[in-house]
């Protein structure tokens, strides 16, 4: 897959590079300005141009290995623990198969530099049916908020190959919505989530 | 120019203000014509998937950005409008009802954005005939899937092109959402609202071929000077 070069050495520097300040203003701009704020005509030549590099692409794309290992595993346990029926239980099955061909193709694009999976601990939100569907619409936003966010840091060949899980997951996230009782579409334009916020959620999740 | 002389069928040239798109797609793709309604409702878009190709070297040095935005708009247009007339015939209820209530309501906003981000260089509407499929619960359905996997596709395929940071940012943005419909409609018509692990893009002259083949959309006021050779015309 040409879109990532997993070039050897660069160590992993998620934080520093995906928190940068002036990266994520860019996109809340850019959101604003979609989301109905004035802007003239004259600035359709002067936004700054998207860019990205080998280095950064990886570094997003690690942190999208972590997302996707990490909602597959959670899907996983619950289709053991959680006695899911019915439609839920079609939701964990289906999206649960797709999060592993997302890590799949991921950790297969990063090589190497994709590591190995840390260990999950999920507590009640696998074993609760109605904790499970909680945690999915969490888990689900986060990760679509984050690739969403990154989306304008990544090249655009990167770009295009990520677009395709993007979508995806947005459908996840409509599909767990909706079966929680929740408009599967509550905004016209989706927010952004930052990469800290996201390690924040996250967090009591990872056992090691 | 009179009304019978001027119907035509949508062409890229539409949505091409500075003309930096139309020497690009010269190449129609007959094939994807007419899948739009009679595949869609079994297998969503993964027919047209199937057919569908990266966007070229070619064709990511020569895009402008006011097109990519204008095509984006061209397709807000045609979706805005469908539910816009579903809610005014009012043949729709439920848990579908409040599907395009919610939904139009998005595609009117996004509509708004996209003109006012383009200002004078915005396309007009055209004018829409969705030949009755707004008028029952069943067409409505079958053609809002089909509608907004293609949405969904389309922004796919144009984000890699956008050249602008915030533009690219508000288009990803919007490209969610409309994953997000898709798999709203898909659930309440029955079908799987995520039926593969990878959505594939539709490149730009892909989706114009497939509007074209609703025959949803004709355009009585060609926004582009009449000196266009007509390379595209469905």
């Amino acid at each position: 897959m040409p879109p990532f070069d997993s070039t050897e050495g660069d160590r992993p520097r998620v934080s520093s590079h995906l928190s940068r300040g002036t990266l994520l203003k860019g996109s809340i701009a850019g959101l604003g300005a979609l989301a109905g704020a004035a802007v003239g005509t004259t600035e359709l030549a002067a936004s700054p141009d998207a860019h990205g590099s080998a280095a950064t692409d990886k570094e997003i794309l690690t942190f999208g290995l972590l997302i996707e290992r990490l909602q597959a595993a959670f899907y996983a346990e619950a289709l053991r623990s959680a006695h899911l029926t019915g439609e839920v239980h079609q939701f964990a099955q289906v999206v649960g198969g797709q999060e592993q061909e997302h890590a799949k193709f991921l950790e297969s694009a990063l090589g190497s530099a994709a590591g190995n999976s840390p260990h999950f601990k999920f507590g009640d939100a696998v074993t609760d049916p109605a904790k499970f569907l909680a945690t999915a619409i969490s888990l689900e936003e986060t990760g679509l908020g984050v690739y969403n966010g990154q989306g304008v840091n990544l090249t655009p060949a990167s770009l295009a190959a990520a677009a395709k899980i993007v979508s995806v997951e947005a459908r996840h996230t409509a599909w767990a919505r909706a079966l929680a009782g929740k408009l599967p579409a509550p905004v016209a334009v989706d927010a952004t989530v930052s990469v800290t916020r996201a390690k924040q959620t996250f967090q009591p999740f990872i056992a090691s | 120019m009179t009304a019978g002389d001027g119907v035509r069928s949508l062409r890229l040239d539409d949505f091409d203000v500075d003309g930096a798109v139309r020497d690009t797609f010269e190449v129609m793709q007959c094939h994807t014509r007419s899948i739009f309604l009679r595949r869609t409702a079994g297998a969503g878009l993964a027919a047209l998937g199937a057919v569908a190709a990266w966007p070229s070297e070619a064709s990511a040095a020569a895009t402008s950005d006011t097109a990519i935005l204008n095509f984006a708009l061209a397709l807000e247009y045609l979706q805005a409008s469908f539910y816009t007339e579903a809610e005014r015939i009012g043949a729709l209820h439920g848990a579908l009802k409040q599907q395009a209530d919610v939904v139009g309501g998005h595609e009117r906003a996004h509509v708004k954005a996209f003109r006012q981000l383009l200002g004078s260089k915005a396309i007009k509407e055209p004018t829409f005939n969705f030949h009755g499929v707004t008028e029952s619960a069943d067409t409505f359905r079958t053609t809002a899937v089909a509608f907004e996997d293609l949405a969904a596709a389309a922004y796919k395929g144009q984000a890699p092109l956008i050249k602008s940071r915030s533009y690219l940012a508000g288009a990803l943005a919007i490209h969610s959402v409309e994953a997000r419909h898709a798999a709203w409609i898909r659930r309440l018509a029955g079908f799987l609202p995520a039926a593969k692990a990878f959505d594939e893009p539709l490149d730009a002259h892909e989706v114009v071929n497939i509007v074209n083949s609703t025959h949803f959309v004709t355009l009585q006021d060609p926004t582009t000077s009449s000196q266009t050779s007509p390379n595209f015309t469905g």
